[in-house]
């Protein structure tokens, strides 16, 4: 083959600059309208709220299909985030595809804790709101069982309530990136020292735990997101659907809900400090919660590249659970996309749907 | 045949973030591995909630000679927003409840679904 061959067409190459041109300019343009823009809508779904207690809220999205499955999915979200990840935008929401795929689906969502919340700890989460939050559903659907789910945090409340109310109405149980091995979690171990860290300290002084603080654990764990988050941002800023997506993700991490004290003390003392749903000694209302009482059906999804919740710290679900019937998807992406975008909706969705189908009729 | 490719100044950008992300955070994960860092971050937390605190005080001060709301009190009203916004909500929810159940079928209400789905291959 001659060198001339080798060269690339120069139709090709005015084709080419042209395009890089016409990026530049719209890159500019868009630029402008980004710093200009207000905030990006979410949610895709209509919904109507069921029961308001403070903090919590329970909602149910309306069903899509005439005809349904007959066993409600509740998800928990994490005490840290708002619900709405689960319902970004049309062809990116989880809650709509489970809705398009016939699933009954509630949401025990959170607003952010007033400051007469900051004494909300473990006991009420679990033994409050998510009881609560189950009977509703259970009234609403007229069943007397329900999937329970939970995401992150949310994931490890759930679990906790799973192993304090065995024998109750869950049917099924599924972890989104759930931590429950804590010693895993690495970085917040870095973070929260117990040498150097004084959390009685924190929480007396704020009462509330503020989002900035939490967001520097995360932070220190990947410096360079941000940034590299903002070059990426520039460079597809022609691109709309890029803009749009990056937005809607960039609005839920700025929307990071500040935390109970009580809840964050507990966090660090109990949960990142001892371990205790690993050692089994964590109490909560005088009960202890043993994980080889959960012996439901349990599906267990983690992201390949989660640099949050690693692998690890959610194998209990896995070796310690009294179920015999548990099943593990290791899905590629990260913590945020196991829940949203439209990676999961092609490759993680649908295997949750073979999973859970078969489980809820 | 080999094709020589033509410069992509797009994918040559996002790969050299890429990497500058990934050298970062692991500088970033080896540097915080010790035990110094931890300590160092403990203090650094400590000091940062004391500057917040007398931070905090000084503006008070200020923003009360001003005769301005102070973020505490702006937080208070929030915060009865909150409560107000909360108690509407039961309101229309015992109102609705209220509304639905005595009354027999004001407006014929959508037909609740059939909880009968099955997966689709049971169907087959």
């Amino acid at each position: 083959m001659s060198a001339e061959a080798a060269q690339p067409h120069s139709d090709e190459v005015a084709e080419r600059v042209r395009r890089e041109v016409d990026r530049a300019l719209k890159r500019n343009i868009k630029g402008l309208e980004f710093l200009t823009a207000g905030r990006q809508s979410v949610g895709a779904m209509d919904k109507d709220l069921l029961w308001r207690d403070g903090t919590a809220a329970l909602y149910r999205y309306r069903p899509l299909l005439e005809e349904i499955y007959r066993v409600p999915l509740l998800i928990v979200s994490p005490p840290s985030n708002k619900g709405y990840i689960f319902d970004l935008a049309a062809g990116q929401s989880m809650v709509e595809y489970l809705l398009q795929r016939g699933y009954d689906v509630f949401l025990l969502d959170w607003f952010p804790p007033r400051r007469d919340e900051a004494h909300l700890a473990f006991a009420d989460y679990v033994d409050k709101f998510i009881p609560q939050s189950v009977a509703r559903v259970l009234e609403a659907s007229g069943e007397s069982e329900l999937t329970l789910a939970g995401y992150c945090m949310g994931g490890t409340l759930a679990t906790m309530y799973a192993a304090l109310h065995a024998g109750g109405p869950i049917r099924n149980f599924i972890a989104f990136a759930t931590p429950v091995n804590f010693s895993h979690m690495k970085a917040f171990q870095i973070w929260a020292d117990r040498r150097h860290f004084d959390v009685d300290d924190v929480v007396d002084r704020l009462g509330n735990i503020p989002p900035e603080l939490m967001l520097g654990a995360f932070d220190l764990m990947r410096p360079a997101n941000r940034t590299a988050g903002l070059l990426n941002l520039w460079a597809n800023m022609w691109n709309d659907e890029f803009v749009k997506s990056y937005r809607m993700f960039d609005r839920w991490a700025a929307e990071t809900l500040p935390v109970p004290g009580e809840y964050f003390r507990e966090t660090v003392k109990h949960l990142i400090w001892e371990n205790a749903l690993v050692e089994n000694t964590l109490e909560i209302g005088g009960r202890r919660v043993d994980l080889s009482k959960i012996t439901v059906p349990i599906l267990n999804i983690v992201a390949k590249h989660d640099h949050v919740v690693l692998h690890g710290s959610t194998q209990p679900l896995m070796t310690a659970t009294g179920s015999t019937d548990r099943e593990e998807i290791i899905a590629k992406g990260g913590h945020v996309s196991l829940v949203a975008g439209p990676g999961a909706l092609r490759r993680l969705w649908p295997l949750i749907d073979a999973w859970l189908g078969k489980r809820s009729v | 045949m080999s094709e020589k490719q033509l410069f992509d100044p797009a994918s040559a950008w996002a790969d050299m973030v890429q990497k500058w992300e990934h050298e970062i955070n692991s500088w970033s994960n080896k540097l915080t591995e010790s035990e110094q860092f931890g300590a160092m971050l403990g203090q650094a937390t400590k000091v940062q909630l004391a500057a917040q605190k007398a931070f905090g005080e000084q503006m008070e001060t200020m923003l009360r000679q001003l005769n301005l709301p102070s973020k505490a009190l702006v937080d208070e009203l929030a915060e009865r927003l909150d409560t107000i916004e909360e108690s509407i909500e039961r309101l229309r929810l015992a109102i609705e409840q209220n509304q639905v159940e005595p009354v027999e079928a004001p407006a014929t209400p959508p037909p609740a679904p059939r909880r009968t789905r099955k997966p689709a291959a049971d169907k087959a």
